[in-house]
């Protein structure tokens, strides 16, 4: 158990870095140059050598592999720089701000979750009727709305005309509505469509079928066996998708100036800030990584079929 | 299998839900009524007032901070500010300024002035101050040129590592702001001169202020202030319409009609310092010969420009600085000159001929480069409007779209003219953009041009102390731009201030985007 553990952990390790290293490149060779906003050119006075001279000492004129040589040896100490623009250590910025940005994305679920279960069960289990209908339309409508549209219609309506939430900032409960809401309705679109049809598939299964012929309560068999055993492509598309409701994220959290780390990170790559934009991509591919471990593990839960194949594998 | 009962139920379940969040929300809506105006938390009992900006920042450091909150925010002061009445530099923290040679300054700091936390603003205080802004930040370091600085009592005696006659302008700029550095964090909660006070920071997010009782200058009839930051201009607009901001800066352009439709709202705009051009890249053929460059001036509908695609909210520029400048040049003989066919008359002058609707010059015919980038929205709009003019006079314009015209345009010479966007006096002196611009050494010197009669007029200004010389030399340089037509300008573009007028007083907006909450400020 400990050495695939350490296996693992290695696998994921190297694949970091060469996310790192990827990102690193993809950052350098994009256009831009940070000496230009760090000098403030647009308001101050700057000669060509001054741009010059601060390039040479930050190390831009260094062949591409030297700084990224001097980055992983900075990365491997656990120094990941400090901002470019407010000169603060890159870690503790990203870290303050990401429980908005957890906050917002749980949000997001939650409403995702109260929007695609009802919807989805509802339009699998009666197919075809109205409110199956309604849900493709709107699955329709959610996919082709862009979701920064989505939100300045909800500020309209519950902002200024007929509720008073509050539109901005993040202050407690009432502020995290309609952020969340704008978010997890863009998302829900697809759920709901994965769910019906993942369930319509396992009503029609046997075990459904003997469930019945046991005299279990429709409602049991509905419950226990038949939404479980629908989850896990549910699961599955949301683990690999996870990384587009993260970018999701980033355009609301500029829309309501909600405080969380994809709006840092918008300014960021504004301000060419480097470390930043690298310390950025370093905890989104770990949170990546945690979450589909995670759906991996949700797989033995929801599915006894997997506990079982395994076990027959180990005798 | 499920019957028709249960789907009914199902909806109405659903429904239940749907009704209790909403009275959720009409709860919400009671407990917290719009009128009370608050970004967020704390409406607070006494004289408020709610102010989005459309910056955020996550770091308050006055001597870092690129969007300069904590100066906007009434938080901090600089010891010279600008005057926006003459557009001149004004006394502030400093009662005056002097230097003979442009190298020695002396400055005499007003007695009466405490931090807010109480503690008098010695000269030592400013000396330490100013030093923690040369060390924290290269760009302030590189604009002050200051080789020492020696305090005693409330003077100050300040050498520059060359003559630096703009020096004391140079001293606007919000990063050089006093603040007393013996305060432990700085980053989150600096503490500064101004009416007032910071009371609690959310980066990203928000500033909440409290008034501070002991400021010079005659405390604040405000009790608080919330400085809030919103990026997206839709979402500003949005928000003053709720009530939930009193004061919008840069509200969306296109939702102006609509504020101006409520009872009481009021929209201001005034001219900036900023100017729209056209960069005219000097080491391109056809761009070396002045008719073609003042044919494409004359072909710039400025007017046209401003109304359709500023709707209004702007000035037709014709030089680099903004006509109430005191150095701005008058101009008067330049109206008449422009439209299609002046421009034509220029481009026969140059030796060109239209050929089947085409402008020739010895067989081929005049095409050009035109650079444009799209983080400011107006340009590329500006670079569409020119390029069909020119089609109608027969000149080939292909644009294309860059992503940062800085190094583009410092890196590239495949281009012949770019539109640009300038600020030409951002303190009151014209010193940083006749440099940066124009000066073979300078950082934004994207013309190429090394004309050495308008160099030696900048070299002398950098010479020059006296601020009536220094605004004739200023003057003499932008007369020289404009005859010979190194860039093309196009428009100053306005600040936009909306705000609830019903209860808003003395909000000022100024031209430097520099003062925002002063001690003036005040509620009805």
């Amino acid at each position: 158990m400990f050495r695939i553990l350490l296996r693992k952990f290695s696998e994921v390790f190297l694949f970091l870095l060469f996310i790192m290293f990827v990102s690193f490149l993809f950052i350098r060779l994009a256009p831009g140059d940070p000496v230009l906003t760090i000098l403030n050119v647009e308001e101050l006075s700057v000669s060509q050598e001054q741009v010059e001279a601060m390039r040479e000492e930050m190390g831009f004129n260094d062949p591409l592999f030297v700084q990224f040589g001097k980055w992983l040896l900075d990365f491997v100490r656990l120094d990941f720089g400090v901002s470019y623009s407010t000169g603060q250590p890159v870690m503790a910025t990203l870290l303050r701000a990401l429980p908005a940005t957890a906050e917002l994305t749980a949000g997001a679920l939650l409403v995702m979750l109260l929007v695609s279960v009802p919807l989805g069960s509802l339009s699998a289990l009666y197919r075809g009727r109205w409110i199956d209908s309604l849900s493709r339309m709107l699955a329709i409508v959610g996919a082709a709305v862009p979701s920064f549209w989505l939100g300045l219609i909800l500020i309209d309506l519950l902002g200024v005309r007929f509720a008073h939430l509050p539109t901005m900032g993040r202050d407690g409960f009432l502020s995290l509505i309609l952020p969340s809401l704008t978010l997890g309705l863009a998302i829900s679109s697809v759920y709901v469509r994965l769910l019906r049809s993942s369930l319509l598939d396992s009503l029609s299964q046997e075990f459904v079928r003997s469930a019945r012929a046991r005299g279990l309560s429709e409602a049991r068999i509905f419950w226990l066996h038949a939404l479980r055993h629908s989850l896990p492509p549910v699961i599955t598309v949301f683990g690999v998708s996870l990384g587009s409701l993260i970018g999701g994220v980033v355009v609301i959290e500029v829309l309501f100036a909600y405080p969380g780390i994809g709006k840092l990170v918008v300014d960021a790559i504004r301000q060419r800030d480097y470390p930043l934009i690298q310390g950025y991509i370093l905890i989104m591919a770990i949170v990546v990584f945690v979450v589909n471990a995670l759906v991996d593990l949700s797989y033995r839960y929801l599915n006894p079929e997997m506990q079982l194949k395994e076990k027959e594998a180990a005798r | 299998m499920f019957s028709k009962k249960s789907l009914s139920a199902w909806t109405v379940i659903a429904l239940t839900a749907g009704l209790l969040a909403a009275c959720g929300n009409s709860g919400t809506d009671s407990a917290k009524p719009a009128s009370a105006g608050s970004a967020g938390s704390s409406a607070e009992a006494g004289k408020h007032v709610s102010f989005l900006y459309n910056f955020s920042t996550d770091s308050l450091d006055p001597h870092v901070d690129s969007s300069y909150v904590p100066l906007r925010a009434g938080i901090t002061e600089t010891l010279v500010r600008l005057d926006e009445d003459n557009l001149t530099v004004a006394p502030w923290l400093a009662e005056s300024w002097d230097s003979e040679d442009g190298r020695h300054w002396t400055i005499d700091l007003r007695d009466d002035v405490t931090f807010q936390n109480g503690k008098p603003m010695t000269g030592d205080a400013v000396k330490a101050s100013l030093e923690r802004a040369l060390e924290e930040s290269p760009s302030i370091q590189n604009a002050l040129k200051i080789q020492s600085i020696e305090a005693e009592g409330d003077k100050l005696e300040i050498t520059t590592t060359q003559p630096f006659p703009e020096f004391a302008s140079e001293l606007v700029h919000p990063n050089t702001a006093i603040i007393d550095v013996s305060e432990s964090d700085i980053v989150n909660k600096p503490v500064g001169t101004g009416p007032f006070k910071l009371k609690a920071f959310t980066p990203g997010s928000k500033l909440e202020l409290d008034r501070y009782d002991g400021y010079w200058n005659g405390a604040s009839p405000l009790d608080s202030v919330t400085f809030a930051f919103n990026e997206d201009a839709n979402a500003r607009s949005l928000a003053l319409k709720s009530g939930q901001v009193d004061i919008v800066y840069r509200p969306e352009v296109e939702s102006l009609e609509s504020l101006k439709a409520i009872d009481g709202m009021t929209v201001e705009s005034t001219s900036t310092f900023r100017v729209h051009q056209l960069t005219m890249n000097m080491q391109r053929a056809p761009i070396q010969d002045p008719n073609v460059r003042r044919a494409l001036d004359a072909l710039i509908d400025r007017q046209g420009i401003v109304d359709t695609i500023l709707l209004g909210y702007g000035e037709p520029a014709i030089g680099p600085f903004l006509p109430s400048l005191p150095f701005a040049p008058k101009y008067e003989h330049a109206a008449a000159d422009s439209g299609p066919e002046a421009a034509v008359k220029h481009l026969e002058a140059a030796g060109y001929k239209p050929e089947n609707g085409v402008m020739t010059k010895d067989g081929s015919p005049l095409k050009l480069t035109l650079l444009t980038y799209s983080s400011r929205a107006d340009l590329p709009l500006i670079a569409q409007v020119f390029q069909s003019d020119a089609k109608k006079i027969g000149i080939e314009v292909e644009i294309r779209q860059i992503d940062t015209p800085e190094e583009y345009m410092a890196s590239n010479r495949d281009w012949d003219i770019a539109t640009y966007s300038n600020l030409t006096a951002p303190r009151g002196d014209a010193g940083y953009y006749l440099n940066a611009t124009y000066h073979p050494t300078g950082s934004l010197n994207f013309s190429g041009s090394e004309d050495p009669k308008l160099t030696a007029i900048i070299d002398e200004l950098n010479r020059t102390v006296a601020p009536e010389k220094r605004a004739k030399l200023a003057e003499q340089a932008a007369n020289y731009v404009h005859d010979n037509v190194l860039n093309a300008f196009v428009l100053h573009p306005a600040t936009i201030v909306a705000y609830n007028g019903k209860k808003v007083k003395n909000w000022v907006t100024t031209r430097s985007e520099y003062y925002m909450i002063t001690n003036k400020l005040d509620v009805m």
